[in-house]
């Protein structure tokens, strides 16, 4: 399938990757020289200088038998006029475009629409808010996504050395800790990923994703060693698009927040916009003004300045000074496994997130929620088992469900289950499926057949 | 300062009051009473007028800020003394009476020193309802409504005689927005004189009463006010009226759009109605005694509430022989006052809702010193140089206030008086307590007194400030 990314920057660059690594054609226009050499030399693409909102570079990286265009600029305004050449001129079936701001996002919407196919704009701040509220109630987990209407979290965890779960068999789990019911989906080891057995068994430093329910977090807590931090307060450093509008969501809810920001402008806007929260101006890697604020009993501690690397500074310090939970909004792949060793619980990067959101676009078919797990290695996926599926043709273990793929859940008649290979699945039911990207193929015949 | 211009707009303006006070002439006419104390009036007023209107004619239209004050301020003297004089030459009133009367008439106030109302001549009294009236959505702002002359710099008018620290346009226009406000008022007024003719009262005393009602002004052609009438169908009606006059009249102008959602989300309105409830439910509880119908308690209670709140000054019953709990609620409520933009008196809603918020805004800086944290107002942040005209406004209102009562204390007076008076006069409610309460009136004051009271009306109808700058010798230097 013919793919054109319209710029060439970090989202750019690790989509273009992964959609040639999906098996894409894609070529990538960019005006920056610079970057395309670089490009072109890393990855499988065809590379093109030029400006992508135009129509003759368009046309000559292909757009007219173009079936993904995706708009990844860092300008709204050129990601619009991206968009809409190629949803209303060229009628491109499935365009993306990342755009910031909510006003457009609505103009794209309504002028998009019109060209028929499938739209969708990406908002990398709103899916970074989005991740940190899904975190926020998992208290040391590296990644939340909620399926089944929030009924059922995939949460990661890295296991710490001389934990319960050091050197477990799987197939123990819900022998040892009945109270707990939960399900290993995945496993990441030393780099590679594991779609789990019974026989498969959890050791220090992997990656563990769970199924489980949310009134269970704090039983896998328990065990992981942790617990739940006692205050209700969130603390978040910096007054950017994602820190204001945490601070807006989380006082909906009823949450204590103060926001710190060291620009006095930021500030009083911030202030202006929001009801409850507590503005405070300073700098977020100011000890005494954290101490003073009360950073040692914060539930959450959210740095998501514009400067990534105070992000982790200010993450780490308040990680000393005895924040519940540290998260820090970081951009820059390569720092990502170095920071998680140093105690903050959770990396969140924006536009690695729009990378993800955008796969998951590509990637879906007629499946209900998909969710690529870190390395958009793993896939979850959300389905509804139809009346003559395979899936609802018998016992688990008897109809043939391809090797990789694994059925962590199922809702039957609102009530949401583990199933074992004994148990079978009813037309209607809801489906949480986990697979890998290799062998997503192989579900989707499956699936299809 | 185009003092020019100022002279020649007061000058209008007084041959507008001359055009008023033909309807007190025409009443008097038709009814068979003496019309030579209007025919005096009008033509003090249309002289006095005309000469200033032929000799400082001039091209020069332009007014600022400072032509605002000296407009509004010169107007309401003027207009005050003017509407003094048929007060005299009814053989009413003596000078300082008569002037008294007239400011307490103009401010919208309602304490008299007339101590029967009943030997008054009926024109006299629809004239001193008529004063109420004009004065509640001001006169200047009607000016602005009907007469073109003022062009643009009519704003500063307007900003320096609507009641409240912002004033706000409903439409683009000022002219527009003088006359829809007029609309309402006027239109208002007709509903009310509707409602109490179908409740009873007869038609001249409805239209007094719908006058001085929508006005918050108070006056009242009998004796003991409204619980005289002893209709409590009556006293329902004024209730509602009362609160309606005491409401933002934007809000009115919003109702009537369609635009009823901001209106419930008025931060100003949900206060002024919540002091209004509150105040009410401590009354009740307060008054009420066992084997008495709650409903009638709970009209006195509200009648009282709503009358003293929104600075009208009707009485239903003699107050002052309430418990000191019920009193000392009353005397808050002088103070608080109605909404800003409405025609009550007071502090206004606004003010208090804002020095409030910015209180709470101090407290938190104590505990958090680095924190940013505007007061903020229907969801924007209200500017700083707003807030600090609110507290120097609660300021200079407590200072007047302290002065005027220092003033009757030093003729003798007691405490409670003193104090009452000063505050009913600045706050532009009528009745106090102690000497001036309920059943009482202003007569048995001496001449210094009534003319410092007199003063504190003007002050507190022109949000003091307007007035202040007139004695700035400051003001006359530039």
């Amino acid at each position: 399938m013919r793919a054109i990314v319209v710029g060439g920057g970090l989202v750019g660059s690790t989509l273009a990757g992964k959609l040639a690594a999906d098996g894409h054609d894609v070529v990538v226009v960019e005006r920056n020289r610079l970057l395309l050499t670089d490009l072109s030399d890393r990855l499988d693409v065809k590379t093109l200088a030029g400006n992508g909102a135009t129509v003759p570079v368009l046309l000559e990286a292909g757009i007219e038998e173009c079936e993904l265009l995706f708009a990844t600029t860092d300008s709204d305004e050129a990601n619009m006029v991206v968009a809409l050449v190629g949803s209303a001129l060229f009628h491109v079936p499935r365009v993306v475009a990342r755009l910031r701001d909510s006003g457009h996002q609505e103009s794209f919407r309504a002028l998009a629409a019109e060209g028929g196919g499938q739209r969708l704009a990406i908002n990398p701040e709103q899916a970074a808010v989005e991740r940190i509220l899904s975190l926020l109630p998992v208290p040391g987990a590296v990644d939340v996504v909620p399926f089944l209407d929030g009924r059922l979290l995939v949460a990661g965890f890295n296991i710490p050395a001389k934990s319960d779960f050091d050197g477990l068999l799987l197939s123990h789990l819900r022998l040892l800790f009945p109270a707990t019911p939960m399900l290993v989906v995945a496993i990441r080891r030393k780099g590679r990923w594991i779609v789990p057995h019974g026989e498969d068994e959890i050791r220090a430093d992997d990656l563990v994703y769970f199924a489980l329910d949310p009134e269970h977090v704090d039983g896998v807590l328990a065990l992981l060693g942790r617990s739940r931090p006692a205050g209700r307060n969130v603390m978040i450093a910096g007054a950017t698009r994602i820190g204001v509008e945490l601070a807006e969501t989380l006082e909906g809810r009823g949450v204590p927040v103060t926001l710190v920001d060291e620009r006095r402008a930021a500030c009083e806007e911030a202030a202006a916009r929001l009801d409850r929260t507590l503005v405070i101006h300073g700098l977020p890697t100011d000890r005494d003004l954290l101490e003073e604020e009360g950073i040692a009993a914060v539930y959450g501690f959210v740095a998501c300045t514009e400067d990534h690397e105070v992000n982790v500074v200010s993450a780490l310090l308040a990680n000393r000074l005895g924040a519940g939970q540290t998260f820090a909004v970081l951009d820059n792949p390569a720092f990502v496994d170095l920071v998680g060793e140093l105690g903050i619980d959770a990396i969140i990067s924006p536009r690695l997130l729009s990378v993800s959101l955008a796969l998951q676009f590509v990637r879906r078919g007629r499946v209900r929620a998909v969710a690529a797990l870190l390395d958009d290695v793993v896939e979850v996926m959300e389905i509804e088992a139809a009346a003559l599926s395979r899936l609802a043709s018998g016992r688990l273990a008897e109809i043939g469900l391809p090797k990789g793929v694994l059925v962590a859940a199922v809702q039957h008649e609102n009530r949401i289950a583990v199933p074992g290979g004994g148990d079978r699945i009813y037309p209607g039911d809801r489906v949480l499926l986990i697979t890998t990207s290799g062998d997503a193929g192989r579900l989707d015949g499956f699936l299809g057949g | 300062m185009n003092v020019r211009f100022d002279v020649l707009l007061v000058g209008w303006l007084m041959l507008l009051v001359g055009t008023f006070l033909c309807v007190p002439l025409g009443v008097a006419l038709f009814i068979g009473d003496s019309a030579v104390p209007y025919l005096v009036a009008i033509g003090v007023a249309a002289g006095a007028g005309f000469v200033l209107v032929r000799s400082f004619a001039t091209e020069d239209r332009r007014i600022r800020p400072a032509d605002g004050f000296l407009v509004v301020g010169g107007t309401w003297l003027v207009v005050s003394v003017l509407g003094a004089i048929p007060y005299v030459t009814a053989g009413v009133l003596g000078l300082e009476d008569a002037f008294f009367e007239s400011v307490s008439g103009f401010t919208t106030t309602g304490s008299t020193v007339i101590a029967d109302v009943t030997m008054v001549p009926r024109a006299l009294l629809l004239w001193r309802a008529m004063t109420q009236w004009l004065g509640g959505m001001g006169i200047i702002l009607f000016t602005i409504a009907i007469l073109p002359l003022l062009g643009i710099g009519g704003m500063q008018l307007f900003k320096a005689e609507v009641p409240g620290p912002v004033a706000d346009k409903v439409q683009p226009r000022l002219a527009s927005t003088a006359r829809s406000l007029w609309a309402i008022y006027v239109g208002l007024t007709a509903l009310e004189w509707l409602a109490l003719k179908l409740a009873g009262l007869g038609g001249f005393e409805a239209l007094c009463h719908a006058f001085t009602t929508l006005a918050t002004g108070g006056f009242s052609t009998r004796n003991t006010s409204i619980g005289e009438i002893g209709l409590p169908a009556v006293e329902w009606i004024i209730t509602l009226f009362m609160l309606l006059a005491g409401i933002n009249f934007v809000l009115h102008f919003k109702i009537i759009t369609g635009r009823w959602r901001e209106v419930w989300r008025d931060a100003e309105l949900r206060y002024f109605l919540g002091v209004a409830a509150l105040a009410t439910v401590v009354v009740t509880v307060v008054l009420h005694r066992p084997g008495q119908a709650l409903l009638e308690t709970l009209r006195v209670a509200s009648f009282g509430v709503v009358s003293i709140l929104t600075t009208t000054g009707y009485v239903s019953v003699d107050f002052e022989l309430w418990p000191q709990l019920a009193l000392l609620v009353l005397l808050i409520l002088m103070v608080l006052g109605g909404m800003s933009g409405s025609t009550g008196g007071g502090i206004k809603s606004l003010r208090a809702l804002l020095s409030f918020r910015s209180l709470r805004v101090m407290m938190q800086r104590l505990i958090h010193p680095h924190a940013v944290r505007p007061v903020k107002f229907g969801g924007v942040v209200v500017n700083e140089a707003v807030l600090s005209g609110i507290w120097a406004f609660l300021t200079a209102y407590a200072l007047l206030a302290l002065f005027g009562a220092a003033v009757v204390a030093a003729c003798g007076y007691d405490l409670l008086t003193s104090l009452s008076s000063a505050l009913t006069a600045i706050g532009n409610v009528g009745p106090g307590l102690g000497d001036v309460g309920a059943y009482d009136n202003f007569a048995h004051f001496p001449a210094a007194v009534k003319l410092v009271l007199a003063f504190l009306m003007l002050f507190g109808r022109l949000e003091i400030f307007t007035l202040l700058a007139l004695f700035m010798p400051s003001f006359w230097r530039r």
